[in-house]
């Protein structure tokens, strides 16, 4: 058995406030707090808010595994990555995923360069990492084919403060007043950032509004991450004609989110790359039937909660979407499965898997 | 049961192709069209006018500058000239709006973090004497290190051993070098120290993190703390951040804790140095300036501390937060 250290720190590039990653981080941090750990976040970044609960990564204590050990957070490049590599302590990795240069670097050449310079050092920690957790077997995968020797699956625990949050009546209101002229509500949350492929679902709600369904409306709800990506979105719709018919929201409250989530008919999906997909889970959440595109580990978090496709073609995306909104016994099933599989991503049994992996390297020899 | 659906899905759109429903060529004209944006946006250099209008992500509006969203602004303009220009121009201005306050707080984030690196780090501290003139952050420096000892330090003392029953920790912030820390532990209190200066932290007490007081109070939950003692921030806070610091020094409290200031007398630092006190980030504030601030947020039994002739420098002001027991009392009193 491993002697228990005193400290277990992480080490994050960036942290901020409503980040699926950096919410994961500081939950880690509580459930090390309850092992009995002292524990502190260490971030080379931290946004606004986050000041007295972060440290940054210049201030992280160097001491020898016997007294301290130190997680990564890994999800991009960084020179922290080096701070970690470079650290005495026993040594953890969490991997998040790393989305492929290709699939972004022709909107955002220096994330390119970060999520290039991610997947290098991803795989030059491989031998000096003790124990690797994956928020997917997918990720796990990735983990394993870099040549970590150790590693396990340890889901993410997912921020489900929103869960509960009340909808923004002004804005279930003014669903309500569309839905009245007729139309579904297609819904897709994300970052509009290139790998999550905006386009593919805009192309398939072009689809449905031409075969099936003329006055359905598409809600795309996230943060502008890359501009000149959500630039052409934005010339995409026009040009499509449907400047009308999709709805940019941009980032918006938790109450609006509640919002989005409980007013509208289906969440249709069709990125390229997620490592766990959190805005699949809300759905389940929020009783939303889910069509996505199964792409890396998109299978995996929905499994039979919702219809998941193995090409993304335009017609057979929309097809799907029009089977689920006019298929009441599939709608129900959809429904019941997600919050089935949901529970198995409830926050306590996150924490609890977190701490058996910690526990997992105590008792090691 | 899905893969069966799946299934029936797809030989659906089978037979939508063979019977010609879906038009030929349909999807690689959808695949054509937003290749077109694409390539339009990518040489446009622009940002979509939702990027102006509501939701500027904070590190597209600190890459961009002030300078660069004017221009994304004019040429939105430009393209949206018409019936709807007043509307865009309303948009534009209240995003270029959202743009300049989120680059101020960038600032002072940044400026934050140079100041807790600067103590251990040369090029950190070679970009704040930059930022802010050495002279000005060396009389500040100055100003921030009362000494707190004598008549007023059994004062402080008492006033914040004097939450007994009232639950959680007490807070000093800034906490130096730990000895207050230290000297209310030694009352058998519950103490958490916070300082963002590594330099001063270094062998302090353990309980002592890395974090001002605007940066701890702002992220402590809501009525947790049985005490607080504020030192140092008081003589430096930016324009504004007074009122920020009383409002979250009054939510921080439980009912029935105490909330204690301690503070160089703007009339002392003026005379030391007029130039720096005019000059400098936050002008001093007077203590009964301070009771103000307190009671506008709710709290109550404001006292201020007056000190000897041997002190007269330093000002100390205490208040307590209201508990539902005490109000109950008054109110039942003839």
């Amino acid at each position: 058995m491993r002697a228990r250290p005193v400290r277990i720190d992480q080490v994050i590039p960036s942290i901020v406030e409503r980040d699926a990653v950096s919410h994961h981080t500081l939950e880690a941090q509580r459930v090390l707090h309850s092992m009995g750990f002292v524990s502190e976040v260490y971030a080379r970044n931290m946004g606004p808010g986050l000041q007295g609960r972060v440290h940054l990564l210049e201030e992280l204590p160097r001491e020898g595994p016997e007294h301290q050990w130190v997680c990564y957070q890994a999800s991009i490049g960084s020179p922290a990555a080096e701070a970690f590599a470079s650290h005495p302590g026993l040594k953890l990795l969490d991997y998040h995923n790393i989305s492929p240069a290709e699939l972004v670097e022709r909107w955002l050449p220096h994330l390119g360069e970060e999520v290039r310079l991610g997947r290098k050092q991803l795989a030059e920690m491989a031998p000096i990492v003790e124990l690797a957790f994956a928020d997917s077997e997918f990720n796990r995968l990735e983990l394993e084919e870099v040549g970590y020797r150790q590693s396990t699956v340890a889901p993410l625990m997912v921020d489900t403060t929103n869960f509960n949050c009340l909808p923004d009546e002004r804005l279930v209101e003014r669903f309500a007043k569309e839905r009245a002229g007729g139309g579904h509500d297609w819904l897709f949350v994300g970052q509009m950032l290139p790998h999550k492929a905006h386009q593919d679902v805009i192309k398939a709600f072009a689809c449905a509004r031409k075969l099936f369904d003329p006055k359905a409306r598409l809600h795309l709800v996230g943060r502008a991450s890359c501009p000149a990506y959500a630039d052409a979105l934005h010339r995409f719709a026009t040009a499509l004609g449907l400047s009308r018919a999709v709805h940019f929201a941009g980032s918006v409250s938790a109450a609006e989110l509640a919002a989005y989530y409980t007013s509208a008919d289906v969440l249709v999906c069709c990125s390229d790359h997620e490592g766990f997909c959190a805005p699949l889970l809300e759905a389940m959440h929020h009783k939303l039937p889910i069509v996505a595109y199964g792409a890396t580990a998109v299978p995996e978090t929905v499994l039979d909660a919702g219809i998941v496709l193995a090409s993304k073609s335009p017609v057979l995306v929309a097809a799907a979407v029009q089977r689920v909104l006019s298929d009441p016994g599939l709608r129900a099933q959809l429904i019941e499965a997600g919050l089935e599989r949901a529970r198995a991503f409830s926050i306590e049994a996150a924490r609890r898997g977190f701490a058996t992996a910690i526990e997992r390297v105590l008792q090691a020899s | 049961m899905t893969a069966k659906v799946v299934a029936q899905i797809e030989e659906q759109v089978l037979e939508l192709r063979s019977q010609g429903v879906v038009p030929d060529g349909f999807e690689d004209e959808l695949e054509a069209c937003f290749e077109q944006a694409a390539e339009a946006a990518l040489n446009s250099g622009s940002v979509p006018l939702k990027d102006l209008g509501g939701n500027v992500n904070p590190s597209v509006g600190g890459a961009l500058g002030l300078g660069g969203l004017a221009r994304q602004a004019t040429v939105l303009l430009r393209r949206r000239l018409g019936p709807s220009l007043r509307r865009v121009e309303r948009r534009s201005v209240i995003g270029a709006a959202r743009a300049a306050e989120t680059t101020w707080l960038q600032v002072h984030v940044a400026v934050d973090h140079l100041e807790r690196v600067a103590a251990r780090s040369v090029p950190a501290s070679r970009v704040l004497s930059v930022l802010r003139p050495r002279e000005l952050a060396g009389a500040a420096a100055e100003a921030t290190h009362v000494a707190i000892e004598g008549a007023l330090l059994t004062w402080v003392l008492d006033r914040l051993s004097a939450t007994a029953g009232v639950p959680g920790p007490v807070l000093h912030a800034e906490s130096g070098d730990g000895s207050i820390v230290e000297a209310l532990v030694a009352r058998g209190l519950d103490v958490r120290g916070a300082d963002p200066r590594l330099s001063v932290r270094a062998g302090g007490a353990t309980s002592t993190v890395a974090a001002g007081a605007l940066e701890y109070l702002g992220a402590a939950p809501s009525g947790t703390l049985s005490g607080l003692l504020l030192t140092g921030v008081v003589d430096r806070l930016r324009p504004g951040a007074a009122r920020a610091l009383a409002q979250l020094a009054a939510r921080s409290l439980a009912p029935g804790g105490v909330v204690v200031l301690v503070g160089a007398r703007p009339e002392v630092v003026v005379a030391i140095d007029p130039v720096a006190a005019d000059l400098s980030p936050g002008r001093p504030i007077h203590p009964v300036t301070w009771c103000h601030l307190l009671a506008h947020f709710g709290l109550s039994e404001l006292t201020i501390f007056e000190m000897d002739a041997s002190e007269p420098d330093i000002f100390a002001v205490s208040a307590r937060c209201p508990s539902p027991e005490r109000e109950d009392t008054d109110r039942s009193s003839p």
